[in-house]
C-alpha cells in the first residue's frame, strides 16, 4: 500500500456532501481552514459562527447536521455554554454530530456529566483524516444508538436496556459503551441487582473508573454509605481527576451525616474542576449549613459567576448568597440579591422561595419584626397558591413560620407532607421533631397520624373499587385522590395500575394511555429508579397500537412538566 | 486523601495567560501547516518542478515539528505538573488509527518523495488512549522523515499480549547517542531527564510516559529505538498491552 489517501465522499458509508455545517470559532483564519477541509469532503451547506451568541442563534434557526465548535471563543459564552444551551433547547437533532474542538485534551472532557459532552472531542490542529474518521464513527455510533437512544427519551428502560444487548453482541468496537448504557438504563429501571452483574462483567476485562463508581452507587442506594465510601475513595485514589466520584463520595458522607468531611470533598472537586454550578451550588449548601460563611460565600459567588453565560444558572446561588449575606448582618445587601433574583427568574415559584429566605434573612440577623413579617406574607401566599414547592423546601418553610410565631400554616405544611408521604418512615420522624421544636409534640403526633390515616383511606377505597370490578369509578377515586395527594408515590402507582387495568380489560383508549403516562412522568420527576415505574412502562408501550404513540404521549407530558427531553445523567 | 493536587503550580492568572497563549499559538499553527498542505498538494504537478518546493516541504516539516513539542509539551506539562493529562483508553479499531496517522503525514511524505509502506490488521480492536497514540505514532513518522532515505513504514501486529506498532525506514539509522538514549528512556535504574539533552529527547520522553501509562494486567507499555529492521534503517517500536 501506498501513502495515496484520497477523500471520497461516502467512505463508510455516509454522504457528508448533502449535509448542514455550523463552524464555530473566534478566529477568522481557522474557520477558513475548516471550511476548506469541509469543502473537501464535499460539503455545500456551510454557515460560520464567531462567537457563543452568535452560534446560539443560529442553532435555533437551522438543525444542522454537524457542528463544529471550539471550546475556546474569546470572551462571553464558552464552547461548553453553546453545547449545553443547545441541548437544553433541544436545537440539536437527535442525530446531530456535536464536535468538540479544543488546544488541548481538556480534563473537562472526562470528567463532566454525560449529557454534558460532545459526541467527540477534537485536538487541534484538526486534519482531514482524523476530522473524517471521527465523523464516520460518531454517525455509526448514532445509528447503534438510535433506537437504544428513543426507548430512554420513552423512558421504557427496560427495552433500552434490552436493546442495549442486542446490539453488543453486533458490535464488538462498542461494546463497552453498550454495556454502560445498559447498566444505566437497569438503575433507571430499579434493578440494581442486574445493573450489578453487568459492571462486574466489564470489570472483568479492565478497571473502568464508570464501573467501579458504578458497583459504589448501588451499594449506596443498598444503604451501605461506608462500603460505598471505600469504594469511592479507591476510585479516586487511581485516578485523582474522575471527578464524578468526588461528588458521589460528598453524598456518601452526607448520608452517614458527615457534613464536613462532604464539605472537604466537594472542595476539593471544585478545585480541580471549578466550572460547575451544580457542584459550587452543593459546596455552598453544605458549608452554609456548617456555618462555614467565607467558604459559602465564595461557592456561591463563583456558582453565580460561572452561570452567567450558561443555562445551568441556578437561582440557588442567590438564595444562599442572600443568607450569606444575613449571617454577615447586612440584611439590606440579602434582599437587594433577593430581589434581583426574582427579577431575574421566572416560574419554579422562585417569589415564595425568596420569600422564605428573607424571613430566614430577618430571623438569623436578629430582626424578628421583619421576620414575623415575612411570615405572615408567606401565609397570604401559601393561601393564593395551591401548589406546594419540594419537601425540603417545605420543611424550611414550615421550620421558619414557626420560629417566628405564626401557628396554622406551618401545621398546614407538616400535614401535607405525611399525607404525601404517608409510608416514609425518615420523613414523617423529621416532622414529629418540627413540632417538637415548635413544643407541639402531642398535637403534632395527631395531626401526622391523622394525614396518614387520610391518605391510607383514599388509597383503601379506591383499591376496593378496582378489586370489586368497578373500574371506571376507581379510575375516578382515584383522579381525586390525585389532586388531594399530587406527591403521594402509593397512590401515583396505584392510580397507573388502574388505568392500565381498565385499558387491558375495556381495549385501548389513547386518553387513558396518555393520562397513566403523565401520572408515571411525576413519579419518575419526584422519584427517580423506581423498579414499580420501569414495569408500568413496559406495560404501557406494550399496549401501545403503535411505538410511535408513546413517543409522542411521553414528549406531550413532559412538556407539560416543563421538563426539556435531555440525555440524563446516570 | 490529603495529598490532592490542590497546589497549582504558579497563579491562576499564569495558568490562565498560559493557557489562552497556548490556544493562540495552536491557532496560528493550525493556519500556517493549513496553508502549506494546501499549496503543496495543489500545485503538485507544476509546483513540483519550481525551485521553491523542497524548501516549502521543509518549512512543513518544521511546522510539523513545532506541532508535535507542542502537543508533547502540553500533554507532559499536564503530567508532570498539574493537573493531569485525563488519561482515556477506549476500544479502538486499527483501521481507523493508521486512517488518522496516515493523515496527517500525507503531504509531507508526498512533497518529500518518500513512500508509506503499511501493513496492519484493519479491523482488529484494541484499548488505547487514542489521541496520545496519534500523537506518539505522528511523531515517530515525522522522525524517520528525517532519516530515511526515500522509504518509511508502519507496521502493526499482535505478539502475544502485547500489539507491537513499528516505524522503521531505509535511512542510516539512528546514531549511537539516539539509541543510548532510547535506552536510557526505558530503564528504570536512570534518573528520568538525562536524555532529554538530546535534541529527540522531548519526543522520546513523550513517547516513554505515553506507553507506560498503559497498563493491563500486571503489563505495563514499552518503547525501543532498534536499527536494522526490515528495511534496514531506524525501528522505532511500541508495544502496547
Amino acid at each position: 500500500m501506498s501513502s495515496g489517501f484520497e477523500f471520497t465522499p461516502g467512505e463508510g458509508g455516509v454522504d457528508w456532501s448533502d449535509k448542514r455545517y455550523l463552524l464555530i470559532d473566534d478566529f477568522v483564519g481557522i474557520r477558513q481552514l475548516l471550511r476548506e477541509s469541509l469543502r473537501n469532503l464535499g460539503a455545500k451547506h456551510i454557515d460560520q459562527a464567531a462567537s457563543g451568541g452568535e452560534a446560539t442563534v443560529l442553532l435555533a434557526k437551522t438543525r444542522y447536521d454537524v457542528v463544529l465548535c471550539d471550546y475556546n471563543l474569546g470572551d462571553g459564552k464558552n464552547g461548553q455554554h453553546v453545547l449545553e444551551e443547545a441541548r437544553h433547547r433541544n436545537l440539536l437533532l437527535p442525530s446531530s454530530v456535536f464536535l468538540m474542538v479544543s488546544a488541548e485534551k481538556s480534563v473537562e472532557s472526562v470528567m463532566g456529566a454525560a449529557e454534558h459532552q460532545p459526541d467527540a472531542y477534537i485536538i487541534k490542529p484538526i486534519t482531514e483524516g482524523v476530522l473524517l474518521t471521527r465523523l464516520n464513527r460518531v454517525w455509526l455510533k448514532k445509528q447503534i444508538f438510535a433506537e437504544i437512544d428513543q426507548a430512554f427519551g420513552d423512558k421504557d428502560y427496560l427495552r433500552a436496556a434490552r436493546l442495549c444487548d442486542a446490539q453488543a453482541s453486533q458490535n464488538k468496537l462498542h461494546e463497552i459503551d453498550l454495556l454502560r448504557m445498559k447498566a444505566a438504563m437497569l438503575l433507571k429501571a430499579g434493578e440494581p441487582e442486574q445493573a450489578r452483574v453487568v459492571y462486574e462483567r466489564v470489570l472483568e476485562d479492565r478497571d473502568y473508573n464508570w464501573a467501579r463508581a458504578g458497583l459504589a452507587k448501588i451499594r449506596m442506594r443498598n444503604g451501605e454509605p461506608e462500603a460505598a465510601r471505600q469504594m469511592f475513595q479507591a476510585v479516586i485514589a487511581d485516578n485523582l481527576y474522575y471527578i464524578d466520584a468526588y461528588d458521589q463520595l460528598a453524598n456518601a458522607y452526607l448520608l452517614m451525616g458527615k457534613m464536613e468531611e462532604a464539605c472537604d470533598v466537594l472542595e476539593r472537586a471544585a478545585k480541580l474542576s471549578p466550572n460547575s454550578v451544580p457542584r459550587q451550588r452543593n459546596l455552598g449548601t453544605v458549608a452554609l449549613k456548617l456555618g462555614n460563611i467565607p467558604l459559602a460565600e465564595r461557592a456561591f459567588r463563583k456558582c453565580i459567576e460561572i452561570g452567567e453565560y450558561s443555562v445551568l444558572k441556578t437561582v440557588d446561588a442567590y438564595f444562599g448568597l442572600a443568607r450569606v449575606y444575613g449571617n454577615k448582618n447586612d440584611p439590606k445587601e440579602a434582599i437587594r440579591l433577593l430581589n434581583s433574583a426574582v427579577h431575574q427568574f421566572a416560574g419554579n415559584q422562585v417569589e415564595l422561595r425568596a420569600k422564605i429566605t428573607e424571613g430566614l434573612v430577618y430571623h438569623e440577623s436578629g430582626d424578628f419584626r421583619r421576620a414575623r413579617k415575612s411570615g405572615d406574607e408567606l401565609e397570604q401566599m401559601l393561601v393564593s397558591e395551591p401548589d406546594r414547592p419540594d419537601t425540603d423546601t417545605c420543611l424550611e418553610m414550615a421550620t421558619l413560620l414557626f420560629a417566628v410565631g405564626v401557628k396554622e400554616a406551618p401545621k398546614d405544611l407538616l400535614c401535607y407532607l405525611a399525607r404525601n408521604n404517608d409510608d416514609n418512615q425518615v420523613l414523617l420522624e423529621e416532622l414529629q421533631r418540627v413540632f417538637d421544636k415548635a413544643r407541639m409534640s402531642e398535637e403534632g403526633e395527631a395531626l401526622i397520624q391523622a394525614s396518614r390515616k387520610e391518605a391510607a383511606d383514599m388509597m383503601n377505597k379506591g383499591v376496593l373499587l378496582w378489586k370489586t370490578g368497578k373500574l371506571n369509578e376507581a379510575v375516578e377515586w382515584m383522579r381525586e385522590a390525585r389532586v388531594a395527594l399530587p406527591n403521594n408515590l402509593r397512590i401515583l402507582f396505584n392510580s397507573a395500575q388502574i388505568l392500565i387495568s381498565h385499558l387491558q380489560q375495556n381495549g385501548f383508549v389513547r386518553e387513558l394511555s396518555e393520562e397513566a403516562i403523565a401520572v408515571l412522568m411525576h413519579v419518575d420527576k419526584i422519584s427517580p429508579g423506581q423498579q414499580r415505574f420501569a414495569q408500568l412502562m413496559e406495560q404501557l408501550a406494550m399496549m401501545a397500537p403503535a411505538p410511535a404513540a408513546l413517543a409522542s404521549s411521553v414528549g406531550d407530558a413532559l412538556e407539560a412538566m416543563g421538563d426539556a427531553r435531555q440525555r440524563e445523567e446516570e | 486523601m490529603n495529598d490532592q493536587p490542590d497546589d497549582q503550580a504558579g497563579s491562576p492568572e499564569l495558568f490562565m495567560f498560559l493557557a489562552s497563549t497556548v490556544h493562540d499559538m495552536k491557532n496560528s499553527i493550525s493556519v500556517l501547516s493549513g496553508t502549506l498542505e494546501k499549496l503543496l498538494s495543489a500545485n503538485k504537478a507544476a509546483a513540483a518542478a519550481s525551485d521553491d518546493y523542497p524548501q516549502m516541504s521543509h518549512m512543513l516539516y518544521q511546522t510539523k515539528r513545532l506541532n508535535d513539542n507542542l502537543i508533547q509539551l502540553l500533554a507532559l506539562y499536564k503530567e508532570v505538573g498539574k493537573p493531569g493529562y485525563p488519561f482515556e483508553p477506549a476500544p479502538q479499531q486499527i483501521g481507523e488509527l493508521v486512517e488518522q496517522v496516515t493523515s496527517q503525514a500525507r503531504v509531507l511524505l508526498q512533497s518529500k518523495g518518500i513512500t508509506l509502506d503499511l501493513d496492519f490488521p484493519h479491523d482488529l480492536i484494541w484499548t488505547f488512549d487514542e489521541d496520545l497514540i496519534i500523537g506518539v505514532l505522528v511523531h515517530a513518522i515525522n522522525n524517520a522523515i528525517r532519516y530515511t532515505r526515500d522509504r518509511v513504514s508502519l507496521t502493526i501486529r499482535v505478539d502475544g499480549d502485547y500489539l507491537d506498532l513499528r516505524v522503521e525506514d531505509n535511512g542510516e539509522g539512528f546514531p549511537p547517542a539516539m539509541l543510548e538514549a532510547g535506552a536510557a528512556a526505558m530503564d528504570a535504574q536512570r534518573s528520568g531527564v538525562n536524555f532529554l539533552t538530546n535534541s529527540s529527547g522531548l519526543g522520546l520522553y513523550f513517547s516513554r510516559e505515553v506507553a507506560r501509562m498503559h497498563k493491563h494486567r500486571q503489563r505495563t507499555g514499552s518503547i525501543a529505538l532498534a536499527n536494522g529492521g526490515t528495511l534496514g534503517g531506524g525501528c522505532f517500536i511500541l508495544r502496547l498491552p
